[in-house]
């Protein structure tokens, strides 16, 4: 059956386009005329040491995407089509696999591990391939020591792949010993050690039980902690790196080792290179991270009573830590890279400092003062930019109170080094931490305020100047403006910015005209920078924010007038739209909010509808979702006049709800299309044929992502509301698609946080729906059309409160729709209603509830329904 | 294997990328808020309509349905506050904020505030927790806000009140921002209009002060809200209040410059100041008559007495001015009912010439200010009971210029008032005009006829009033003597 591919295979990878193109072809072709076959012979070949080692890497490459793919409804086919494969066939396979781990030939061995990991990820929750672990395990020890490093590389990635509750416990434990053997220190080879103490991170969060042992643990934790001293590089760093994930999965576990821990870590920090470095770090930062979670759920629950207790590690490590942190902060490379994701140690100290900051609050400050004020005037640049980091990181978390002293003293300070200060880097740093001062600092929840009217001036001036510094600097300084605008957002009537608005909007225009502006993504900045200042700005400024109107039309009307352009120039000029049309569509809002300047602002209407449509025109396939974002603001400033840019926009909104495959940009435009219907109600009529059969092919794809059909559920929701009882004509289509939708979210198992999330939204979507349909029905004559719909839907909401799953949003909306199905059907569902549980547990669940938006919704629903069975 | 660098906790980032996330996710929060709203809305008014067509019969229930909704609103809106302000994380300030934002929303939209449920609800101390001070200006002016509507209810749901005066009053300094203090000073003025014992327990507060020196600076809404809440406080009936006023430094020169100003609706409640530093305390009315503000609001008669005004009415732009000139022109009458000097400052103003002007062609409510004026010019206080005390001179030289038309058109108005206002000056004339010319000046502007309406009038006093003067002066031996 099986059949020779190498030669395919090699010409897959050829240099040579057409041969390549063929044997892909071809290979296609087999897979499609005979699956098992194909399968069988990639197994083969990746088994064949005669083989090259290029036709057995990509054998087992095919094989392993014949497994599994990213997008969820492909991935769900793959496992239907395995799962369905003859059983010999699988065995053959499977057997092959397992051959191959014994190839001399480590990356065969190596892809042969990933491909069982994924057999093993479909199988075990089947109940099938049972002997699959016993047997990799079997003399794991008496193995040479490349099928032993094969073996436990196979376990990681199979720890990886697989969820814990398909393995038993028994199998864990043997797991477990097989990997902590090989991490030990008498295991002499260093690719086995290597390949356990990766496999050691995957397998962690199986050993929940053995960690509750204290005797596994400690054992455990001894190998990991040995390993972190070996003399290979790699196995320090996957050594630290299982600490870490240690820190997160056992955190209520590790006070017995903390000492050790800390003196590990930090000699690792002073001493070791890098990438070892950096995870030490890492350490310390996810400690941070699991004590700031269990600290804020202390406080936002007043019985305290979260699932762990707080340790205070970082508050006992504090004394050695902070130093620690703040010597390593004085490692910075010459020349840093200030681009995004660059990460260097000293990056990872400064991060870490201010996670310690969060955690501890007040008690960091007087271990971080003196280190500022010992090097921030010092003649080495590394000192004076870490005094600055120091201080920057420390912003967030403690109180007020406790900062505003030195911030005042420093805030000349840094103003001055920004201007003058001669190292790029530092100033870097100072903008920074300027806008973090302004972010945590400055606002209206502070008492004292940094910003006076006597300096307001100097900083906005300082700021303004630092945006001619060079982009890295530059974008720091809008960052510092941006903070520094929202910290005034809640001011009332007058801003202190108000006297600088003119000034401020013309160096952020400037900036964005700047040559080097696509640098450290500085015009992207300056426009939010700018966007930020006029959603802060206050009625004193509306005038100018309307001046701003067609300076930005006419800067996307520049966008428009390029010739052919390549696709590199495509790529910026859309950019740059997008930029355009997200500052239009803060403007918008911002204008559209209050009369007189809506007013004023319609005018422009018209031309800034034509710019959009002409964005809209210079691609092919796609919208820009950005102009689409503007549009959804126009159309609520425009309310009914919106109506005159239908005919020519409509194609554009059809195309935005096309788009499967961006599905951002589908999402957006469902948003618009909810906001249109706002805006027109009833006018929006003649194009709901046309949006309603795009909507329920969205909904039936299952190229689109899951995170769009909430919202397309909700927005049927939104135009039933809008046309009332016309949705009529769409009830057959759009009624089985919430049903269905509805008996899945009902019963999910919800696996995880995020499948819990998502069909609560799901939920959430479908409930709105109903909502508007029958809030759009009342009073109309028609009504009785939805009665064979009620039943149904008051299942829905009884298996839901029987779930005992939904979140605190389902809860509103559900005990709302029970109010609108018993306003709108009245005496013809009475009977109905009273039968259900909805009625009676949940609405009174729902009226003693704290929330009060769940209350008023179901106070609504007892008046409705006491109003259907009264009559 | 994974590479396990956390790059979310990272605390570079650059503010591009994280401003448009956000930018977006506004969008988004945005269209939900308002489909929210929407359905609400859909819901909240659904309730006072009828599916079926029934009428009347539960049109009660539903009226007693939406108040009992806006009910339950209320008092979550309160325990939503509560929660808010016993919440200390980040957002603090808005959700206190957005709580207060909520619960003034209830206590101003609608016909029947739910002001009881709210005082049930124990809005009151966590309102005055939310005015402590140092709080951001935003909370204090919706808590201010919150309290005003309250003030404005029922007598002893204002009385509720009593423990936030203090604050309210604190609030009015300088140091508070304008739209704070003003809002402050709104919601005393609610109180202190309630009675003379809320006036009391203010003015012990020292809420007299701050209010005065809120009338100082030019900010036209602060000195108009300023000037209301004065109003309200100094209304009496103990003059003192009146007298301490007056006393403020400034206060008479602020009060003369914003008396200047085109600000219609400023000068209104400025004038209603006036009317009652001059009503009750004689000690303000001698400064006033000093400083010449007397001058000032017979300028402002005189400058609004343009033709547009004399058009009853039929502009609302116009009821505003003509309120002014009603307010102006009620001041004079106070002061004409004063000493019998000031009576001779008025009468031998300009401003005569302008009330007989005005008694013949103004609007119904302003004829009548202006009939006070000049029938009080034409007598002099008395002590105790009694016909009061004719000044001759001014009578005669005010029905030598044609007066007594006006005052008979007084008498035979519907309003009981004036027609008061009318009799009492006729009885003047007869009594007065030398030579007994007052009958004959009274039949000839038909007043007979005016006061026989009176005959069998409901109103006993009037009545009495009428008959008595037909019988006196036009009695079976009248015109015998011709």
């Amino acid at each position: 059956m099986a059949m020779e591919v190498t030669q395919v295979l090699l010409n897959a990878q050829s240099i040579d386009g057409t041969v390549r193109k063929h044997a892909e072809e071809s290979l296609k072709q087999f897979q499609e005329q005979n699956l098992p076959s194909f399968l069988l012979s990639l197994s083969g070949e990746l088994a064949n040491d005669d083989k090259p080692v290029d036709s057995r890497k990509l054998a087992g490459l095919i094989l392993k995407n014949a497994l599994d793919a990213k997008e969820q409804h492909r991935k769900f086919e793959l496992v239907q089509r395995w799962l369905s494969l003859d059983a010999n066939v699988k065995t053959q396979i499977k057997t092959c696999l397992l051959n191959t781990l014994t190839s001399t030939v480590a990356d065969a061995r190596s892809t042969s591990s990933q491909v069982i990991a994924k057999v093993a990820g479909i199988e075990l929750p089947q109940k099938q391939w049972p002997e699959l672990i016993v047997s990799l395990l079997s003399n794991v020890h008496q193995l040479p020591a490349h099928v032993k490093q094969a073996t436990l590389e196979t376990l990681g990635y199979l720890c990886e792949e697989v969820s814990p509750d398909v393995v038993e416990q028994d199998h864990v434990n043997k797991i477990l010993t097989a990997v902590v053997q090989g991490m030990n220190a008498s295991e002499m080879n260093n690719d086995v050690r290597l390949a356990a103490t990766r496999a050691l991170y995957n397998a962690l969060s199986f050993a929940q039980a053995n960690f509750s042992n204290d005797m596994e643990r400690d054992y455990i934790m001894r190998v990991v902690c040995e390993a972190t001293q070996s003399a290979e590089l790699k196995i320090r760093q996957a050594a630290f790196e299982c600490l870490v994930s240690i820190s997160s999965t056992y955190y209520e576990k590790l006070a017995p080792y903390m000492q050790d821990i800390y003196s590990i870590t930090a000699k690792a920090v002073r001493e070791d290179e890098e990438p070892v470095a950096l995870q030490a770090i890492e350490f310390w930062s996810s400690i941070c991270d699991e004590e700031i979670d269990i600290l804020e759920e202390y406080g936002s629950d007043f019985t305290g009573n979260s699932d762990i207790p707080c340790f205070y590690f970082i508050k006992q490590a504090l004394p050695a830590l902070v130093p620690l942190l703040l010597e390593i902060l004085l490692k910075q490379e010459e020349d840093q890279d200030q681009e995004e994701g660059a990460w260097n140690i000293a990056m990872a100290g400064g991060t870490c400092l201010g996670l310690v900051a969060r955690t501890v609050g007040d008690d960091i400050v007087p271990l971080v003062i003196p280190f500022i004020e010992e090097n921030i005037a010092k003649p080495d640049w590394r000192q004076r930019e870490a005094a600055t980091y120091a201080f920057g990181s420390i912003l967030e978390g403690p109180s007020p109170d406790k900062l505003l002293h030195i911030v005042n003293v420093a805030l000349s300070f840094m103003l001055s080094a920004l201007t003058k200060d001669p190292n790029n880097h530092v100033k870097d740093t100072t903008a920074w931490t300027l806008g973090r001062i302004f972010e945590f600092l400055h606002g209206s929840t502070i008492g004292t305020p940094i910003i006076t009217q006597a300096n307001c001036q100097q900083i906005i001036t300082v700021l303004l100047q630092s945006m001619k510094d060079t982009p890295n600097v530059a974008e720091k300084a809008c960052g510092a403006l941006y903070f520094l605008a929202q910290s005034y957002e809640d001011v009332g009537p007058s801003s202190p910015l108000t006297p600088f608005f003119q000034e401020i909007v013309q160096s952020l225009l400037t900036v964005t005209h700047r040559e080097d502006a696509g640098e450290s993504r500085l015009r992207t900045a300056a426009y939010e920078t700018l966007n930020e200042v006029v959603r802060s700005s206050t009625d004193e400024t509306a005038p100018m924010v309307l001046q701003l109107v067609p300076v930005i039309m006419m800067e996307l009307h520049k966008t428009l007038e390029g010739q052919k352009l390549s696709s590199d120039e495509r790529e910026k000029q859309g950019e740059l739209q997008g930029l355009l049309c997200g500052c239009l569509q803060v403007i918008i809002q911002k204008l559209g909010s209050s009369e007189p300047t809506k007013y004023v602002f319609m005018q422009y209407a018209d031309q800034i509808m034509g710019l959009f449509l002409r964005v809209f025109a210079c691609r092919s396939a796609t919208v820009h979702e950005e102009a689409m974002l503007a549009i959804g603001a126009l159309a609520y400033a425009a309310g009914l006049d919106f109506a005159k840019y239908m005919p020519d926009f409509y194609k554009y909104l059809e195309m935005g709800l096309q788009n499967f495959e961006e599905y951002q940009v589908c999402a957006v435009t469902v948003g618009v299309v909810g906001d249109i219907c706002r805006a027109l109600e009833e006018k929006i009529l003649p194009y709901c044929d046309g949006i309603m059969t795009q909507l329920l092919k969205d909904l039936s794809s299952n190229q689109l992502h899951r995170s769009v059909k909430p919202p397309i559920f909700s927005c049927f929701g939104d135009i039933a509301l809008a046309i009332g009882e016309n949705f009529e004509k769409y009830l057959m289509y759009a009624m089985p698609m919430l049903q269905s939708a509805a008996d899945l979210s009902a019963h999910t198992a919800n696996v995880d946080d995020d499948m819990t999330e998502y069909t609560n939204s799901l939920r959430n979507g479908i409930l709105e729906a109903y909502s508007g349909i029958f809030q759009g029905f009342k009073n109309s004559p028609k009504t009785q059309l939805l009665i064979p719909y009620a039943p149904h839907i008051l299942q829905f909401l009884d298996s839901m409160y029987m779930e005992k799953d939904m979140d605190e949003l389902v809860m509103k909306t559900a005990i709302g729709l029970l109010g609108d199905l018993a306003d709108t059907l009245g005496s013809n569902a009475g009977s109905l209603i009273q039968q259900s549980l909805t009625s009676k547990d949940f609405l009174n669940e729902c009226l003693s509830s704290k929330d009060h938006m769940i209350k008023e919704s179901a106070e609504w629903a007892r008046l409705a329904i006491n109003k259907a069975i009264s009559v | 294997m994974k590479i396990i660098m956390k790059m979310c906790s990272v605390i570079w980032f650059l503010v591009g990328n994280v401003a448009a996330q956000r930018r977006r996710q506004n969008a988004v929060t945005v269209g939900k808020e308002r489909r929210e709203s929407l359905v609400r809305a859909k819901r909240l008014c659904r309730v006072g309509t009828s599916a079926d067509g029934e009428v009347s019969s539960d049109s009660d229930m539903m009226v007693d349905e939406e108040q009992s909704i806006l009910e339950m609103q209320t008092s979550s809106a309160v325990e939503e506050l509560k929660s808010a302000v016993a919440y200390q994380g980040k957002g603090a300030m808005q959700k206190r904020v957005n709580a207060l934002r909520e619960l003034r929303r209830l206590l101003s939209r609608f016909e029947f505030p739910p002001i009881e449920t709210a005082l049930k609800a124990g809005a009151i101390p966590v309102l005055v927790q939310c005015l402590a001070f140092g709080s951001p200006d935003e909370q204090l002016l919706e808590a201010a806000w919150c309290l005003t509507n309250i003030a404005a209810g029922k007598q002893e749901e204002t009385k509720a009140l009593l423990p936030a005066l203090p604050l309210l009053i604190a609030h009015l300094g300088e140091k508070s921002s304008s739209p704070v203090a003003e809002q402050c000073a709104w919601a005393l003025g609610n109180v202190a209009g309630e009675g003379e014992e809320f006036r009391n327990v203010l003015l012990s507060q020292g809420a007299l002060p701050p209010l005065a020196r809120m009338m100082l600076p030019n900010k036209g809404s602060t000195v108009r809200t300023a000037a209301w809440a004065l109003s309200n406080l100094i209304k009496g009936p103990d003059p003192k209040p009146a007298t301490e006023l007056i006393k403020v430094d400034g206060l008479l020169d602020a009060i003369l410059r914003h008396l200047k100003r085109a600000d219609e609706e400023l000068t209104t409640e400025v004038a209603w100041v006036v009317v009652y530093l001059s009503a009750l305390s004689n000690v303000a009315t001698s400064l006033l008559v000093k400083s010449g503000v007397l001058q000032l609001l017979v300028e402002r008669l005189a400058t609004s007495n343009s033709l547009q005004l004399l058009i009853p009415l039929s502009s609302p732009d116009l009821s505003a001015a003509l309120l002014s000139r009603q307010e102006a022109a009620w001041v004079l009458s106070n002061i004409a009912a004063g000493s019998v000097e000031h009576k001779q400052l008025i009468h031998s103003s300009e401003a005569l010439a302008l009330l007989l002007h005005l008694l013949s062609t103004s609007p119904f409510d302003i004829k009548k200010e202006v009939a006070y004026v000049l029938g009080n010019l034409c007598v002099s206080p008395t002590k105790g009971e009694g016909k009061p005390k004719l000044i001759q001179e001014h009578l005669v030289s005010l029905v030598g210029r044609g007066c007594l038309s006006g005052f008979i058109d007084l008498v035979r108005s519907a309003d009981i008032e004036a027609a008061r206002l009318g009799l009492q000056f006729m009885e003047l004339v007869l009594r007065g005009m030398p030579n007994d010319e007052g009958t004959k000046l009274v039949e000839r502007e038909d007043g007979i006829d005016a006061m026989e309406r009176f005959q069998f009038h409901e109103n006993e006093d009037l009545r009495n009033m009428a008959n008595g003067l037909v019988d006196k002066y036009f009695g079976e031996d009248y015109g015998l003597d011709e």
